[in-house]
């Protein structure tokens, strides 16, 4: 059988499942959407969000990428970003990096592959930030381990950048920003950065928003 | 284990000790007097031999058992047991020696941890028997209350040995029903009522007086102002229809009725049957006790089933080493030490000491206790049992856990308690199975493409529905089965498979697997 097929005959036995279940599952579902969390990660075939997490469709609003990265000129993702954050009113946002992560791998390398080259480059952008730490890993696994776990911190870093997340901040008091790695040879999640409402980045990094009745000032 | 229970250990005396343990400990031993005789009646034994598993009950296993609250003595549930072994064994000398054994047994279950088994009866099953023993009580003791009654022996049985059962008994003994039995019945069961109430419970001196005992005083008192009075309607002796122990004169006589066992019969095979099958059947007695005890405590205490085996063994190893009937944990008088509010376990020592004590100097004087009064506080701990709320609630948790109650109950009251429990059993566990085996398979189709995949691990009760789904697959289709929601395929289940890949050669449909091979090994 052809393997699409096999997605197919999936897709219905899966609404089985739902509807044994909930039977309303996708009326419920068809109104509308109210997820509490936005997940940006990689597009890695292993690391899918709603699984690992254990959570059910319309709990997570989510965004892949090569590498889950964080880029100011991504319209793509900053969409993604403001809808979350302003219509959808997400209470966290979570950058999930993984082990074993193709994208930072070839960012290590010299590796010539067109049009990608671009996108990677952010990569060796926090490769040469870090690269005094980087440098002193003599194991070149562990190297790799650690650049994976910095580019997470950084995308958050990135995040809190944006000036449509202060003014949520101030407005909302969330979201709640989480650097997270997946494990691939063991499938736990960890914790390597979380930054609170209200937490601000670097200080040429921070807006003002004379709208806001005056609460200009950083509380 | 929640830390706000702590598990049962002994507590020593104190006020609280004083004001409801000593009190419970009375009741419990009223109503266990005649228990102990009427069950040694009818397990053909001497009649001290119930006396004697009733005081080993009460101070060896009250000592040492798990629980707190539950009691120990002669069962009425073994009692068909023991009338059989003995017949078969031909002296009673050869069933202690069983009764030695099974306590051995009944120790090293104990030993081995097999405790365990009580937390696989199902709830409903428990609260079935609850509510059963409540019934069989209030039919059982309704002859009593009225006065006619010459057997008391097959008290927890529906058919009894004389050839009466339950219900034709009611009958027999309206008939002959005794106006003093009654006058004596129903002025103890207003007594029990009205303690109930609120008005009289308003009183601190309610809550330091067991009803019960003020019943069996009243009963007594009414019944000699009867014979003064109206010679007529009172209850004697000779109709049986007052408690009746052995007289003793001295502890040297006592000890002179003790019979103890055969060590030569030792090789007989049919000993180790017997004392086997006693060390079972009384064991799942007193793990069904227990667990339904812990039930009512209102302190809701774990109790720890291996001790309490442990406990039992030493029980039936010195009740079989001085004569006694074999002993189980049991829920009448358990029930009955609840509820006359005992807390710790020194109203089972108590009990025991009374019976001890009751055998040696009292028998002249509890003669004179009309069997109608007991019979009331019996009627009154059944319907505590049996109440309507106990149904009501059942029948709103939905017919899996009402059907195994009610089974439980109907057949409890009309066979006995441990072929009533197996009903309830079997009930449950269709339920338990019929759960487990629905929707086990799914099956989609595409087109010409099907899926049947496995929702769980598959065995051989799944192999019907397995069969029947995979008809549905139409001749010149393609089927992928998909087994990746299972961790466990039985060979049984690949057999059915196989066997259907022969067959779908033959109509043309294309098979293939999907995470289905090699999951014959349980993983843990």
């Amino acid at each position: 059988m052809e393997n699409y097929r096999r997605l197919l005959l999936n897709n219905k036995a899966w609404v089985e499942d739902k509807l044994n279940v909930r039977p309303d599952f996708f009326t419920r579902h068809s109104l509308s959407q109210k997820p509490q969390f936005l997940w940006i990660g990689c597009s890695d075939s292993r690391v899918p969000a709603e699984e690992i997490t254990g959570v059910e469709p319309g709990d997570i609003f989510v965004h892949r990428n090569i590498a889950n990265l964080v880029i100011h000129t991504d319209f793509n993702m900053l969409s993604v970003v403001q809808y979350a954050v302003e219509v959808l009113g997400v209470s966290d946002i979570i950058v999930c990096g993984h082990y074993g992560c193709g994208g930072v791998k070839t960012a290590l390398s010299r590796q010539h592959l067109g049009l990608i080259n671009k996108w990677l480059r952010h990569i060796k952008d926090v490769y040469r930030l870090h690269a005094a730490e980087l440098d002193a890993i003599a194991d070149e696994q562990q190297r790799n381990e650690r650049l994976i776990e910095l580019n997470v911190t950084e995308q958050v870093n990135h995040l809190a950048e944006l000036s449509f997340v202060q003014r949520a901040w101030k407005t909302k008091g969330h979201p709640m920003l989480h650097g997270w790695i997946y494990d691939i040879h063991t499938g736990y999640l960890k914790q390597v950065k979380k930054v609170d409402p209200g937490q601000l980045p670097h200080d040429i990094y921070v807006y003002e928003f004379p709208d806001l009745d005056g609460e200009n000032e950083v509380s | 284990m929640d830390s706000s229970t702590p598990s049962p250990q002994t507590r020593w005396p104190s006020p609280a000790f004083l004001q409801r343990d000593l009190p419970a400990g009375l009741v419990v031993f009223l109503v266990a007097l005649p228990l102990c005789l009427g069950i040694a009646l009818a397990s053909g034994a001497p009649l001290l031999s119930g006396i004697i598993a009733g005081i080993i009950g009460g101070l060896v296993v009250g000592a040492l058992s798990g629980s707190e609250l539950s009691v120990s003595g002669p069962a009425a549930g073994l009692a068909v047991i023991v009338l059989a072994s003995i017949q078969k064994l031909g002296a009673y000398e050869t069933f202690a020696l069983a009764v030695v054994l099974s306590g051995l047994i009944q120790f090293g279950l104990g030993m081995v941890r097999a405790g365990g088994i009580g937390d696989f009866i199902p709830n409903s099953v428990i609260k079935g028997m609850l509510a059963a023993i409540g019934l069989v009580l209030l039919l059982k003791q309704l002859p009593h209350a009225l006065g006619d009654d010459r057997d008391f022996e097959g008290d927890e049985a529906f058919q009894q040995p004389d050839q009466l059962n339950t219900f034709s008994e009611i009958w027999a003994s309206i008939q002959a029903a005794s106006p003093g039995a009654i006058l004596i019945s129903v002025s103890s069961l207003a007594i029990l009522l009205l303690w109930e109430t609120r008005r009289v419970r308003r009183f601190r001196w309610a809550g330091m007086i067991p009803p019960a005992l003020v019943v069996v005083m009243l009963g007594t008192l009414i019944n000699e102002a009867l014979i003064l009075w109206q010679p007529a309607w009172a209850l004697t002796q000779a109709r049986q229809q007052l408690v009746q122990l052995p007289m003793v004169g001295s502890a040297g006589e006592f000890f002179a009725l003790f019979q103890f066992p055969r060590f030569t019969d030792i090789t007989r095979g049919a000993v180790w049957v017997t004392a086997v099958t006693i060390a079972i059947v009384g064991s799942l007695e007193t793990l069904l006790c227990l667990e339904a005890t812990d039930k009512l405590d209102p302190e809701k205490r774990l109790s720890d089933p291996n001790r309490e085996l442990r406990a039992q063994g030493v029980g039936n190893l010195v009740s079989g080493l001085v004569g006694g009937l074999p002993i189980t944990s049991v829920i009448v008088r358990s029930s009955a030490n609840v509820y006359a509010g005992a807390r710790t376990r020194f109203s089972t020592l108590v009990h025991g000491a009374m019976l001890l004590l009751a055998v040696l100097f009292l028998s002249r004087w509890l003669n004179h206790i009309p069997l109608a009064a007991l019979a009331a506080i019996l009627i009154a701990v059944g319907y505590k049992l049996a109440s309507a709320k106990v149904f009501i609630q059942m029948w709103r948790q939905g017919i899996p856990q009402f059907l195994p109650f009610a089974v439980t109950v109907g057949a409890i009251v009309a066979t006995d308690l441990l072929k009533g429990i197996a009903c309830g059993l079997m009930v449950g566990i269709f339920f338990v199975m019929r759960s487990n085996n629905h929707a086990a398979v799914t099956v989609v189709r595409d087109g010409n493409d099907w899926m049947l995949r496995f929702n769980k691990d598959m065995s051989f009760v799944n192999k019907q529905e397995l069969k029947r789904r995979l008809r549905e697959v139409p001749e010149g289709s393609r089927l992928i089965v998909n087994g990746t929601k299972a961790l466990y395929v039985d060979r049984d289940v690949y057999e059915t498979l196989e066997e259907f890949e022969v067959s779908a050669r033959f109509r043309k449909i294309e098979i293939e697997y999907h995470d289905v091979l090699g999951k014959e090994a349980i993983r843990r």
